[in-house]
């Protein structure tokens, strides 16, 4: 009885903390959209989104909602089953990009000493690096499977994440209850898995909302080169083929271009309502 | 300052040789045998593949392999392009002045306007322009920058006929001296509105949150109590203040730029090392992939160590660390 009080109080606080920063609310419901969306896809689309037919580079009409494209594949189903690539990418890339960058930053700002000194050098470096040509011959080189991209997304974007929980770790190492920790023997990996990555872990998940944007603007790009997963509907691969398309059908990149825009927008928005309830400082609607 | 100069330049050749052993690793990892290829498809003799591994010093050990690699590119050898058999430095450097023209304008323009725009919005903080301007640079933040480019083509030349659609001249006509400036800039104008656009939303928020965040210092509130002009604060002491951030921004950025150019000019055959890039990746050019790689790689941590001296000149907070 008095959990679930606890449960709902809890609830309410979050969600008027939601209610408060604009950005986070108008993020979550649209996210909530597309994810819906995505979700019933099979039930709303109004056609098979690979099959081709003879209507071809059809304007948006009853039948085909947002066109055809050069094929004859309709717009509006291509742009729902998208939606799956896209999020799936994102998120997958994301949280490995997260996993990683938490562990590293983790270890080097508990540890300190020399591997904090080598791993700052190394994040110094990647920060530094043309991460999206590297990813691009990585994935030409290596095939183009939507598993490879999310891999080397994922794995070519961890610095971010490695910084924020890197300074995370060394404040945390100086307050009392980390200090207590080692005096009663906890071992040094214990409490950095159980104590300083989940009390620091806020905004890295932060981050990590923003690093889903990245991601799916990063897999727009790579498809939009041609070098997207074929097996796969993806935004990026519409927009690419729409371009020969451009002036006499203009609906194929366009509308498809602006799904990413709604979904890269979605999780921005929400990735950085999160900071703002962070640090309230530059929160404009207080 | 010395001793932050070094520091820098050191991580700067440590950049450079990450780049190289990334290169290099790529390289040796890539599916595909050099060997299997030069012996050819009919039934290479054994003692011919042990010939041609030995000459082109495959057994080697892979240190030694590296540095002889490192020793090549010491030369300034890339190595040749498989298309076209030409030095790929050479192709690279053909390439490389349109990519600087739009890469660098870009930059300058939204350092600019994002920076003043940001500062302004700042300054009006709540005000219609800051909420118009916040939201907006939530939208081109989350607009790819290939589909913003096709639709200024479908808006700005296909629909109403300002601009050209692609490409870096009029080439039907033979323009020399001043016309031809004219006509690059005519074909400029759309690439860099696009690359523009999607920069400024970066350097308007870092500005507009640099210059909040100095308003609400201890010092500034002292200033304001002691009724100093709120104009001759914002002069001497917030604006400097705030503008430091956007420097080491500016780095960073530089990196982006480049190699996000290269999709730009994909979309408006601009032709500069991103369309470059695209041959290279279409034909499975191994050789001018890495090179482009690497000549970025190494161009970009030049630039950075130079900003990195800038800020260390500016803000002396930076160099007695």
């Amino acid at each position: 009885m008095n959990k679930s009080g606890d449960f709902f109080t809890k609830m309410k606080r979050m969600l008027s903390m939601i209610n408060q920063v604009r950005q986070l609310k108008i993020g979550i419901i649209l996210l909530t959209i597309i994810i819906l969306l995505a979700l019933f896809a099979p039930l709303i689309a109004t056609h098979d989104p690979f099959s081709l037919n003879d209507d071809m580079v059809n304007p948006p009409s009853k039948n085909y909602l947002l066109g055809t494209d050069g094929l004859g594949r309709d717009i509006f189903s291509g742009i729902l089953y998208g939606a799956r690539t896209s999020i799936v990418i994102g998120v997958v890339a994301a949280s490995i990009s997260g996993i990683v960058g938490t562990l590293i930053g983790g270890i080097s700002g508990f540890y300190g000493g020399k591997i904090d000194s080598v791993v700052s050098e190394i994040i110094n470096v990647f920060l530094m690096m043309p991460t999206f040509f590297l990813i691009l011959i990585i994935v030409a080189l290596f095939g183009s499977s939507m598993f490879n991209v999310m891999v080397v997304i994922g794995i070519t974007t961890w610095t971010g994440n490695a910084r924020l929980m890197r300074a995370q770790a060394l404040s945390l190492k100086q307050r009392t209850f980390v200090k207590s920790l080692e005096n009663i023997g906890e071992s040094k990996i214990k409490t950095l898995i159980k104590h300083i990555i989940p009390n620091g872990i806020f905004p890295i998940i932060a981050n990590t909302t923003m690093n889903i944007s990245e991601a799916i603007l990063t897999e727009s790009g790579l498809s939009f080169l041609g070098l997207g997963d074929p097996n796969v509907m993806s935004w990026g691969q519409m927009v690419y083929n729409g371009k020969s398309y451009l002036t006499n059908g203009w609906w194929i990149s366009t509308f498809s271009g602006a799904a990413i825009v709604l979904t890269v927008l979605a999780f921005y928005l929400i990735g950085d309502g999160m900071n703002n309830i962070l640090s309230p400082k530059l929160n404009d609607n207080k | 300052m010395a001793r932050y100069l070094r520091r820098r330049i050191l991580t700067g050749i440590l950049i450079i040789l990450v780049s190289l052993v990334i290169n290099f690793m790529l390289i040796h990892l890539a599916p595909g045998n050099p060997i299997s290829l030069l012996a050819g498809k009919d039934n290479p003799s054994q003692e011919m593949i042990d010939a041609l591994t030995e000459k082109y010093g495959l057994n080697d050990p892979i240190h030694i392999q590296f540095i002889s690699y490192v020793k090549t590119l010491l030369k300034g050898d890339l190595g040749y392009s498989i298309m076209s058999s030409e030095p790929v430095s050479k192709l690279i450097f053909e390439k490389v002045g349109p990519t600087l023209l739009l890469a660098l304008t870009s930059i300058l323009l939204a350092v600019v306007i994002g920076t003043a725009s940001g500062i302004f919005a700042a300054r009006k903080r709540g005000s219609l322009f800051d909420v118009t301007m916040n939201g907006l640079s939530y939208v081109f933040d989350s607009t790819p920058s290939f589909w913003l480019g096709l639709m200024l083509i479908l808006i700005f030349a296909s629909k109403l006929k300002i601009f050209p659609t692609a490409g870096m001249v009029d080439l039907r006509a033979q323009h020399e001296g001043i016309a031809k400036a004219v006509d690059i800039l005519w074909h400029l104008t759309l690439p860099l509105i696009t690359v523009t656009l999607i920069q400024i939303p970066y350097y308007f928020r870092i500005a507009r949150a640099s210059v909040i965040q100095t308003m609400s210092e201890d010092f500034i509130t002292t200033f304001r109590a002691a009724g100093m002009k709120e104009n001759k604060i914002f002069k001497k002491y917030i604006f400097k203040n705030a503008i430091l951030p956007t420097i080491t921004v500016f780095g960073i950025n530089l990196a982006y730029v480049i190699s996000g150019v290269a999709i730009i000019e994909i979309v408006f055959a601009w032709p500069g090392m991103g369309r470059l890039m695209m041959t290279a990746i279409s034909k499975r050019d191994y050789p001018l992939l890495m090179g482009i790689y690497l000549i970025l790689s190494v161009s970009i941590a030049v630039c950075m160590i130079v900003v990195d001296l800038i800020y260390a000149v500016i803000d002396p907070r930076i160099r007695y660390d």
